[in-house]
């Protein structure tokens, strides 16, 4: 299958990016000296322990929380930096962990909502583009129901059609399929490359599975413990379209290797200091 | 067509009423009665002075012929949708704004918080002081009575609307009068709703008790007129219908919250 245009828009630059909560009081240091350049179109993703200030970087990049030190930056205009007011808009879209489909809406309203709140589609243009991107995550005959007559893994879907139906600059998932079984996400890990294979785009991905990470990204990065910062980046070489039997390959084995120590090692630092803290 | 309930010959208009459930309320209204029954006949401690089932099946015959009982049922229709239709006016926006707006709810809050301890009863002798008439008075006990409720299921709603529901919004792009509008308001329906269906039995015990203290006519002037004369068979009867009285409202109510919130199905 032929790959769509790649993005040019997207490119996302974080510089020396540090996050401390209630500095006068608890005093959580979650992010420290984060860098990382992401060219535009590429999928990114990120792994680390819980607590390791993944999500905190999310909010930061998506616009919902600021930072205490350094910058980020979306194709050259800053959108976080100390003294920037956090501003979450349509160019950073993001799909939650524990989802956030409106429950009052149908899955084709859910789907149409953000082009028609932006202005950029009418409600027909919108619903017609919105069976289109059902049809191709298998999910046409649905778009009538509520977010709460489907399945999880449906609804997950939905809300990544939501996003992508906006054409964003920057996807951005919080571990999307944290809580699905394995064949599940497998599943779902072959809808999520499709929908990128037709229309790549900036992602960034975090997820705790290192094997999810690399079989999805260009690039992972594993994070350390709190205060999170780069431990160990892996380029992903993998050929696309990718398909779930890259997963026995010895070149996919080995690119796991390069990252699985360390993976261990901060998630064995985290439970440590997550005894320490509750003792 | 042979009617058999549960059965899969049934069209589903019928099934709805036919179904198990439907049966077992029925079978336990009736089972209820019986043991009344049996407990006045037996002189059971506490059912020694009250009318046996019999009685007050001869109180109905006595009731349904009074024009006047008639006549109290709309008249307390009236004075409860009046009272609830205002708390809702008046307490869902309010609800809202205190909800939205961090000075709204520092100066009114307050005061809320102050005033709703006080039993919407004790509220009667100053309502009858405060209003020139006492329909007026009565309405006033009546909307008391659901506004607090109104209050404090949209406050405590709107706070438990969940953070992600608002970021997806404005990630996609929605203004702060989109998220007002599109996501706190939709999100809150169910909580003004268990609200609406609290408050209107809440309701009916206001306007009950201030027709029997303040009243001219209505269901609560008939219960009290019927204790002062002592027709307890009539007493009860009127004591089942504003029970009755009550379903239905709380049906309504339930009803237009099943067609404003299709997405709940369990409402």
């Amino acid at each position: 299958m032929a790959q769509g245009a790649k993005a040019e828009v997207g490119a996302l630059s974080i510089r020396n990016a540090d996050k401390v909560y209630d500095p006068e009081g608890v005093n959580v240091h979650a992010v420290m000296d984060f860098s990382m350049e992401i060219k535009a179109g590429d999928f990114f993703a990120i792994v680390g322990p819980s607590g390791c200030g993944k999500t905190t970087l999310l909010n930061a990049i998506a616009g919902f929380d600021d930072l205490t030190g350094g910058e980020i930056r979306l194709d050259g205009e800053v959108i976080a930096a100390p003294g920037v007011a956090p501003f979450p808009d349509s160019e950073r879209i993001v799909v939650f962990q524990h989802g956030a489909l409106f429950p009052w809406k149908t899955v084709i309203d859910n789907i149409a909502y953000g082009p028609i709140t932006q202005n950029t589609m009418n409600k027909k243009e919108a619903h017609a583009q919105a069976k289109q991107l059902l049809s191709k995550i298998g999910l046409l005959g649905c778009e009538h129901r509520y977010p709460g007559e489907i399945s999880s893994g449906m609804r997950r879907r939905v809300e990544i059609v939501r996003a992508m139906i906006c054409d964003p600059k920057l996807l951005l998932l919080d571990e999307p399929f944290r809580a699905m079984d394995a064949l599940t996400k497998s599943v779902m890990h072959e809808h999520l490359l499709k929908l990128y294979d037709d229309q790549p785009k900036t992602i960034f991905f975090i997820t705790h599975d290192l094997e999810e990470s690399i079989y999805l990204a260009d690039k992972v990065i594993v994070m350390t413990s709190r205060p999170g910062t780069v431990k160990v980046v892996v380029d992903v070489d993998l050929p696309r379209p990718r398909d779930f039997r890259m997963l026995a390959t010895d070149h996919f084995i080995e690119l796991k290797q390069q990252a699985i120590d360390a993976v261990h090692e901060e998630a064995r630092k985290a439970f440590e200091a997550g005894e320490r803290e509750l003792a | 067509m042979e009617i058999e309930a549960g059965s899969k010959t049934l069209p589903a208009r019928m099934k709805k009423i036919y179904n198990v459930h439907a049966f077992r309320a029925m079978f336990a209204i009736v089972g209820f009665f019986i043991l009344w029954e049996v407990l006045c006949k037996l002189k059971f401690p506490v059912f020694r002075n009250i009318p046996p089932v019999e009685e007050v099946i001869m109180g109905l015959w006595d009731v349904i012929f009074l024009p006047k009982y008639w006549a109290s049922w709309p008249a307390s229709f009236f004075r409860i949708i009046s009272g609830f239709l205002l708390a809702q006016l008046v307490g869902v926006p309010l609800g809202l704004a205190m909800a939205v707006n961090r000075y709204a709810k520092d100066t009114v809050f307050p005061i809320i918080e102050i005033l709703r301890p006080i039993p919407p009863v004790g509220w009667i002798p100053v309502a009858i002081i405060f209003w020139p008439t006492r329909e007026m008075s009565v309405i006033f006990v009546a909307f008391l009575g659901a506004f607090w409720i109104v209050i404090v299921n949209v406050l405590g709603g709107a706070a438990a609307i969940d953070l992600r529901l608002r970021r997806a919004a404005l990630s996609l792009g929605a203004s702060r009068r989109d998220i007002f509008w599109k996501i706190i308001l939709p999100a809150t329906l169910p909580s003004i709703f268990t609200g609406m269906v609290v408050g209107m039995g809440i309701t009916w015990e206001m306007v009950v008790a201030a027709e029997m203290i303040a009243g001219r006519t209505g269901l609560g002037y008939m219960l009290w007129e019927f204790y002062l004369t002592y027709k307890l068979g009539a007493l009860i009867v009127c004591m089942i219908s504003i029970g009755i009285a009550g379903y239905i409202s709380s049906g309504l109510v339930r009803l237009a919250g099943r067609k404003l919130m299709p997405w709940r199905r369990q409402f």
